[in-house]
């Protein structure tokens, strides 16, 4: 039969951002899925060299909507390793409050679309209506529903009081009760678990092979989570459970994802009752930093999400290199679509919480022909 | 496990009672934030003290030090701080960041305007007000 193209993307329906699956299919059989991304690169890394650390807390933020507490986290507790300063506890509880808050709605919009992907619109919806909730919540705390920018270097911008606190633990109650909702929803349903079950399947050694991270690795049976392997902010006090399945598949994922936000609403009550003494806001603002090198990672929304900072010492970083967990997760299972049928690739795809504005920075240098040109850090700084 | 085919039935029928959740904005405004959202915040110039720190430090340079009108010189820099309000973030670095807590913030968010909107007039009308001292 004639092998037939077929591209999805970059824009389209089925795909919320801006990425291309070039799709073969003999038939309704997909044999090949090639993804070509590069459509919404924005030179983040390059202005991030250009600004001070104050303003890279910032530009950090906005690598994307949706995770933009997190890549601040990630961002500011480098630079605060560089600089040789400690939040103090107090601050660290809110930060996590915040990532958590971020993690619940992050993980509902992504439940939200897939009912969409599916057809289930009502699902959509209903979702959509709850998640309202979540970011009123992140709004009472920061004071944005969706950009938090609540980090600063040594503490955090805003106090959480005692009004504040009461309404989140009253809100969380309500939260709770629709997550479990939404999770018999997707354990019940006839059309979702026959739409999810055995799609996209990945086995436990295909992902740590194709180095998946996040609930897609923890869906195929795998307990890997930075939030307690490398523990960051509040992470070491705080009790939780890293939720994974052993099925693999897409509905698996969505599992993880709906587990996680449960686990999350439980991290978010106790850091709201638990909340320390002390100050919490810094009265300096430190500018510069001393020479050397940092990684930082920090587990977001869709896995592990790194940042290297080189600093030569002054105001402005020499070079931020960010390694976000949609990279991994998109490029590098092309070949589960295999297989399965092209009405499959939408749901497959949508199973891995794709987020193209926080993959996109990558520049290919040269694969003409297959070929890979290494090119030195020396021979970029002369023009090469 | 049991699978069921309307599993959403019963949540549909309770909403149908219900009034829609979506807000019919503008037409009704009932478009409520959280106290202390972050909206138009100003500088009050009874305070400021012209250090530019929030322009130096504004992620999107959206803050311009400006020359005061000359009857006026409340600092001794002679500067106060316009918030181009098409460029702001609203991150509020510079409410974090000024020294003397110069700026005032409000959780206004209905910014859209045909001209292009700065705090320049609101920063003004605070020394024809004696400030907020």
């Amino acid at each position: 039969m004639v092998v037939v193209e077929i591209p999805i993307g970059p824009q389209h329906p089925a795909l919320h951002e801006p990425i291309m699956l070039k799709v073969k299919t003999d038939g309704e059989e997909v044999v090949e899925v090639a993804v070509t991304t590069g459509y919404n690169h924005r030179g983040i890394e390059k202005l991030l060299e250009k600004n001070s650390w104050i303003r890279g807390m910032y530009i950090a933020g906005r690598v994307c909507g949706i995770c933009n507490a997190v890549h601040t986290q990630t961002y500011v507790q480098g630079v605060e390793k560089l600089m040789g300063i400690e939040p103090t506890p107090r601050a660290n509880y809110i930060r996590t409050m915040v990532m958590e808050l971020e993690r619940i709605h992050s993980h509902l919009l992504i439940c939200a679309v897939m009912a969409e992907i599916v057809g289930f619109d009502t699902l959509f919806m209903l979702i959509m209506r709850d998640r309202e909730r979540v970011m009123h919540l992140k709004e009472l705390v920061t004071g944005n529903r969706v950009h938090a920018d609540i980090h600063v270097l040594g503490g955090v911008k805003r106090d959480l009081d005692e009004v504040r606190r009461t309404r989140i633990l009253d809100e969380l109650r309500k939260i709770e009760e629709r997550l479990k909702y939404y999770k018999k929803v997707y354990e019940t349903d006839y059309t979702l678990v026959r739409r999810l079950s055995e799609v996209g399947r990945i086995s436990k050694s295909d992902a740590i092979r194709l180095s998946l991270v996040g609930p897609t690795l923890r869906a195929s049976g795998i307990k890997s989570d930075v939030r307690s392997d490398d523990p960051y902010a509040a992470y070491s006090e705080v009790p939780f459970n890293i939720e994974y399945r052993d099925e693999g598949d897409s509905w698996a994922r969505m599992m993880v994802r709906l587990d996680e936000a449960l686990e999350s609403v439980n991290i978010v009550r106790y850091t709201a009752e638990k909340l320390p003494q002390g100050p919490a806001v810094p009265k300096t603002v430190p500018r510069a930093a001393k020479p050397g090198e940092v990684i930082s990672r920090v587990e977001a929304p869709r896995g592990e999400l790194l940042y290297h900072i080189v600093s030569t010492g002054g105001s402005n970083p020499y070079r931020v290199k960010i390694r976000t967990p949609s990279f991994l997760n998109i490029l590098n299972t092309e070949s589960t679509y295999l297989g399965h049928r092209l009405a499959d690739v939408p749901v497959i795809f949508a199973s891995y919480d794709p987020c193209i504005s926080c993959t996109e920075r990558v520049i290919v240098v040269d694969e003409k022909s297959g070929k890979k040109a290494y090119v030195s850090l020396k021979e970029l700084a002369r023009g090469g | 496990m049991g699978k069921t085919r309307l599993s959403l039935l019963r949540e549909v029928i309770a909403n149908l009672t219900k009034r829609p959740s979506t807000i019919k904005y503008p037409v009704a405004r009932e478009v409520t934030v959280a106290p202390g959202s972050r909206g138009r915040q100003y500088a009050d110039l009874m305070k400021c003290i012209g250090c530019s720190l929030c322009a130096i430090d504004c992620p999107a340079n959206a803050i311009v030090m400006d020359k005061l009108p000359e009857p006026l010189k409340h600092n001794p820099r002679g500067v106060y701080p316009v918030v181009d309000y098409g460029k702001c973030i609203f991150c509020y670095q510079c409410v974090f960041v000024c020294p003397v807590k110069a700026y005032i913030t409000t959780d206004v968010f209905e910014l859209a305007d045909y001209s292009t909107s700065t705090s320049r007039e609101q920063s003004l009308s605070t020394i024809a007000l004696g400030g907020s001292r």
